[in-house]
């Protein structure tokens, strides 16, 4: 028997149809252009942005680009060192995305294979990666990353999507965990363990497959959420460092202007998140729609 | 003619005399009232002999007293609960005649005091001292230089029962021998951990004296709620008077008002709901300097803020030109106007203007590109080099290190901001572990001492104060001989001489210095910002007229 | 259903252990050091040391943590190293705060979610469907602190309709732009709940029933629709609590709100140990135990749950 037998082999037509159906949502295409735009709003930013981010204009151009408004040099006006605040949001787009993507990639690096292991093999490997699980979800989320950021004697964007790995990978873990439970004693699996093939080959090569969708749809979904816990990092001081345009990172800076009447350095960085976030949730649920997937949130 | 003009001058000046005289009876004390002071936090702790902040020592300040205070020009130490002093033996032996019938609180949250308001006598403050070091007060170890304090400290192994070296000669008399002449001891004793404390109530209550602070000053704890309000009341028994013999203070309480955010105070402050607004922030500086005028108080603070280097570790050991450089191509004026509206007055070097001993024609640095880039290449960094600057966080010393970062730049220095905790910011400055780390310091006590030997002499390295790791033989010489000097003006000299050398090695960045601001409402009277700050600005003798 | 409560409690029992043993190990690998925070910028190593000895943090940290199991088992938190504050009694003054808040929060999300969306469901498609449903996925999609900033600009700065930050004497108006900052978030998760459960059930063959039967449409939706649809919804509002009571950290840090979230990050930051083990497993707790109710009102609301 080939491996053509499986449903992840004849999956081709499956990832068709749910691209047809995808196409259908309304608010699927939306999300998937949005997140287009960020995507190459943060590829670009070298050519798009009207100034450099870290240029500070006060030096040579005095107070007038101190703390300047929106106007059509500077569209969304200047910081305290009159940096252009439009050129340092369309470059905090990388510092977003980036997080988003490497802190995706290290819940993924840990949830798959814990949750895989805990759902093929049950048992007590089960009840320990569980029990890890419950202890995680137990903690207070954002308490928890700001205690593992702290952990590191030197902050950056890297402690930061480390923390949120170490953090979001359970709700990844989860997802795995129930669709190999679900899995595991389908016939295609009971047929490959029967012609003896080893364990490892069944999880990656037989189950895995089918268990990629509901991943992918809390993948997306995470994003949103991980752009969304860096802000709240940023501003609460934790993370991002200056200069750097982290977007959370501007809005604690611009936080104290609010009452100056110099609202445009904390409220256009919180538009972007908004944004970005927006987009991630549009395409997450919309993946969910057409992947047909029920996720236990 | 000329006759004339004198009579007539002579009746314009009486006439403005007796105006100002008539201003000034208007201008009579008023009893009651209650002054809403604002804070940024909860005071972490009220027990004199714990606090180590700002906040803190606000309240203290208001509910004890000292031996001796601060005089609110920074020109030295005034009598307070000691009416005298005399050094006797080359600086050795002090003696301090005490104030008679200072009592302590009757009441503190609204309960009688385990002290029942008695008299304050010279074993109180033995007691009060010898407390200190039993609870591991932070600020015992000011005061080591009082005979036995290491017996008394490691009193498990020594078995010492008492601090040797103070002595109560009567009620009213109480004597200090120190183990050698230290010059600035007497300034050190206005510090405010130093404050008297009745044993009834310090052992009635042990660790939890926090909660429940008795001490002699002119208010007393009435409430505390945490991270609300501290309220407290008017001691009636406060053993200061005013000119006329009339008793003080005039206010019948004061509550500390914690509003974290910035704004908000100010919004709450133009709304007439607080009375005093210390420490002012920078976004609302111009504004409130236009509106309030010569309410808005603002005068030079005994401190200093500077970006140290770590002498002890590449690249900055033993390069000197690169130190000197970095001095160089910083424009600290421009920073300062830009950045943080010109509050900060540029440093030259290490002692702050308003503390004795400062040098006006002390030659610093200033902003010369060109310098700093030939001195870059005498240190063998023609094109510049990368390095780590360490910064707690506090939005005010970021804004000043991204101004920085940025400066740097343009000479190919490329500055790392690391913006850090403060607890980390501490472990690692005293380990030598950064490269760069931003600091300030503040005067503990009015002496050049306090900074040059605690900031700079090689026998402080580490978490004494010395976290640049500086050392030269010849200033460390230079301060330790000021130490036991007793003649003022040959200790100006030698500090004089000290400085200039710290300055050519450059051992820090020399900033700025700070400054110090408090807000007041038109009705709030007779309130004056002291050289040492804003949270010990007297309340005993303001009063408020009528809102 | 006994046995399953039972196991389901007795569980709870490890994971607050892992939860206590993951903070203990957090707090012994952070930098930074408690007593050098309480020593102030300037500090002898001597008294440095011996403030360390009375902390105990100069044991080997086995014997710290057998110290520190021991005395949690005999429901001692410790004493807050930067405030002198009891744990125990910190936690029970600002908990109060928080579920002050997160109480309004959550009336006012389950209020305005469950209104929306029964009304977005039987309006399908209409303007207001279509504009609530656009507000909910944008409420999702602001960062929480961002629209408290916003909030705040707009009513307390430039309106002064509202004193601003802080808990003044417990007067209502300051618990206002706090609830609703916080409200925002669940109120949106609800009302899309919400109206995805309504427009289920309606198109289900009973209510057509019922319809055909001549039955007035608000019969119809609030007695026979409402009543399935929000089991889902009741959940969902469960698990949402105890989001909300761990989750107001940002919260109330910008709106200076004296609770626990607030004072987890400030005790973080001073490297409060006793106080940071108090308050997240106080919050553990409280998921803990809020997960449980709503485990167990499965069973109340929807008759056709079997407990395993």
């Amino acid at each position: 028997m080939t491996e053509r037998t499986t449903p992840a082999a004849s999956g081709g037509s499956l990832w068709f149809e749910a691209w047809l159906r995808f196409r259908r949502n309304r608010l699927a295409m939306i999300g998937l252009v949005m997140v287009i735009t960020v995507i190459l709003v943060a590829v670009l930013a070298t050519w798009i942005s009207p100034y450099d981010p870290l240029k500070q204009l006060i030096w040579t151009e005095g107070k007038a680009v101190r703390l300047a408004s929106p106007s059509a040099k500077h569209w969304f006006g200047t910081d305290l060192y009159g940096r252009d605040i439009l050129s340092r949001i369309i470059f905090g787009a990388r510092i977003s995305l980036q997080i988003g993507i490497f802190a995706t990639l290290v819940s993924l690096v840990i949830g798959i294979p814990l949750g895989a292991l805990a759902g093929y093999v049950g048992k007590w490997v089960d009840d320990l990666i569980s029990w890890l699980v419950n202890v995680v979800f137990a903690f207070p989320f954002l308490l928890f990353v700001l205690a593992v950021v702290a952990v590191f004697k030197d902050p950056s964007l890297v402690v930061v999507y480390i923390a949120i790995g170490m953090v979001n990978w359970v709700s990844i873990a989860r997802v795995v965990r129930a669709q190999f439970i679900s899995l595991r004693e389908r016939e295609f699996v009971e047929a490959a363990r029967a012609l003896g093939m080893p364990s490892w080959r069944i999880i990656f090569v037989h189950i895995l497959p089918n268990a990629l969708a509901p991943v992918i749809v809390q993948a997306t979904l995470g994003m949103g959420s991980i752009i969304m816990i860096e802000a709240g990092l940023a501003f609460l001081g934790f993370g991002a460092q200056p200069p750097t345009p982290s977007w959370g990172l501007m809005i604690s800076e611009g936080q104290k202007y609010l009452g100056q009447g110099q609202w445009w350095w904390a409220i256009f960085p919180g538009l972007a998140i908004m944004y970005t976030v927006l987009a991630f949730n549009f395409l997450g649920d919309g993946l969910r729609d057409a992947l047909d997937v029920r996720l236990k949130r | 003619m000329k006759r004339e003009m004198k009579v007539f001058l002579l009746f314009l000046l009486t006439f403005g005399v007796l105006c100002m005289a008539g201003a000034a009876f208007a201008e009579d004390p008023v009893y009651g009232g209650i002054l809403r002071w604002r804070e940024i936090n909860d005071p972490p702790k009220l027990d004199p002999a714990q606090a180590t902040d700002t906040v803190s020592s606000r309240a203290i300040y208001l509910m004890f007293d000292s031996l001796v205070e601060n005089d609110s020009d920074g020109k030295g130490v005034l009598p307070a609960l000691a009416e005298s002093w005399e050094g006797s033996e080359g600086g050795t032996v002090w003696t301090f005649k005490l104030r008679k019938g200072v009592r302590f609180h009757k009441e503190c949250l609204g309960e009688s005091t385990a002290n029942g308001g008695r008299e304050v006598t010279a074993q109180d403050w033995k007691y009060t001292f010898e407390r200190m070091v039993r609870d591991n007060s932070p600020r015992a170890y000011f005061i080591e230089m009082i005979e036995g304090y290491q017996d008394f400290v490691s009193r498990d192994e020594t078995g010492a029962t008492e601090w040797s070296g103070i002595k109560v000669l009567d009620d009213y008399t109480l004597q200090f021998k120190l183990t050698y002449s230290f010059a600035p001891f007497v300034s050190v004793l206005a510090y405010n951990s130093f404050m008297v404390i009745p044993r009834e109530d310090a052992e009635k209550w042990g660790k939890e004296f926090n909660f429940h602070p008795v001490g002699t000053g002119p208010f007393m704890l009435e409430r505390w709620d945490h991270d609300q309000k501290v309220v407290l009341k008017k001691n009636p028994d406060y053993w200061r008077k005013d000119d006329k013999g009339n008793a003080l203070p005039y206010l019948d309480g004061v509550e500390l008002v914690v509003i974290p955010d910035n704004t908000i105070a100010y919004e709450e402050f133009k709304k007439g709901n607080l009375d005093a607004f210390q420490d002012f922030p920078d976004e609302f500086y111009v504004e409130a300097k236009a509106t309030y005028g010569p309410l808005f108080q603002e005068r030079p603070w005994v401190g200093t803020y500077y970006y140290g280097f770590n002498n002890s570790k590449e690249p900055f050991k033993g390069n000197r030109a690169l130190r000197q450089a970095v001095n160089y191509a910083v424009d600290r004026e421009r920073i300062s106007d830009l950045v943080i509206e010109g509050r900060y007055p540029a440093g030259k070097g290490v002692l702050p203007p308003g503390m004795p001993g400062f040098n006006p024609d002390l030659k610093g640095y200033s902003y010369d590109p060109d310098k700093a880039k030939a001195l870059l290449k005498e240190a063998g960094y023609p094109n510049g080099f990368e390095c780590e600057l360490q910064v707690n966080n506090n939005p005010r010393h970021k804004a000043v290190a991204e101004a920085i970062q940025a400066q740097l730049m343009e000479l190919g220095i490329k500055l790392n901001i690391k913006v850090v905790d403060w607890g980390v910011h501490l472990d690692m400055c005293e380990r030598a572990e950064t490269q760069m780390f931003r600091m300030g310091w503040v005067v503990d006590y009015l002496d050049p001492d306090n900074f040059l030997y605690v900031l700079l002499h090689s026998s402080n390295h580490g978490s004494k104060g010395n976290y640049s790791f500086y050392s030269n033989p010849e200033v460390d010489a230079l301060l330790a001989e000021a130490r036991v000097e007793t003649n003022w003006d040959k200790r100006i000299e030698l500090y004089r001489k000290a400085e200039q050398l710290i300055v050519e090695d450059a051992p820090w960045v020399f900033l700025f210095h700070y400054s110090t601001s408090l807000l007041g409402q038109k009705w709030v009277k007779n309130m004056h910002l002291p050289a040492m700050g804003d949270y010990s600005t007297p309340l005993y003798n303001v009063w408020v007229t009528k809102k | 259903m006994f046995t399953y409560f039972l196991r389901k409690l007795l569980y709870t029992i490890p994971v607050l252990w892992g939860v206590v043993t993951v903070v203990f190990i957090l707090m012994a690998v952070v930098p930074g050091d408690p007593a050098r925070i309480m020593m102030g910028q300037r500090g002898d190593p001597a008294t440095l040391a011996r403030i360390r000895a009375d902390l105990g943090l100069d044991l080997p940290l086995h014997r710290q943590y057998t110290k520190f199991l021991g005395e949690l088992l005999r429901g001692d938190l410790g004493t807050s190293y930067r405030s002198n504050e009891k744990v125990s009694v910190a936690l029970s003054v600002r908990f109060g705060a928080t579920l002050r808040l997160a109480f309004w929060a959550m009336v006012l999300a389950s209020v305005l979610g469950v209104t929306a969306g029964i009304v977005s469901a039987v309006k399908q498609y209409s303007v207001f469907d279509y504009s609530a449903m656009f507000l909910a996925i944008s409420g999702v999609s602001a960062p929480v602190f961002w629209v408290g900033l916003l909030l705040l600009l707009a009513f307390a700065y430039n309106l002064h309709w509202i004193p601003g930050v802080g808990y003044g004497d417990g007067q209502a108006i300051y618990l206002i732009l706090p609830v609703l900052t916080l409200g925002v978030r669940p109120a949106a998760l609800i009302a899309r709940l919400t109206r995805s459960c309504m427009l289920e059930v309606l198109s289900q063959d009973y209510i057509r029933t019922a319809r055909a039967k001549g039955l007035a449409e608000k019969i119809v939706v609030i007695k026979h629709a409402l009543k399935n649809a929000l089991i889902p919804v009741v959940t969902i509002i469960g698990t949402q609590v105890a989001e909300l009571l761990s989750g107001a950290v940002l919260t109330e840090t910008i709106f200076a709100w004296p609770g626990i979230g607030r004072l987890a990050v400030e005790a973080l930051v001073a490297r409060d140990f006793p106080m940071i083990r108090g308050t997240v497993i106080f919050m553990a707790l409280i998921f803990l135990v809020t997960n449980l109710v709503v485990d167990l009102s499965y069973g109340f609301i929807d008759p056709r749950v079997r407990f395993e």
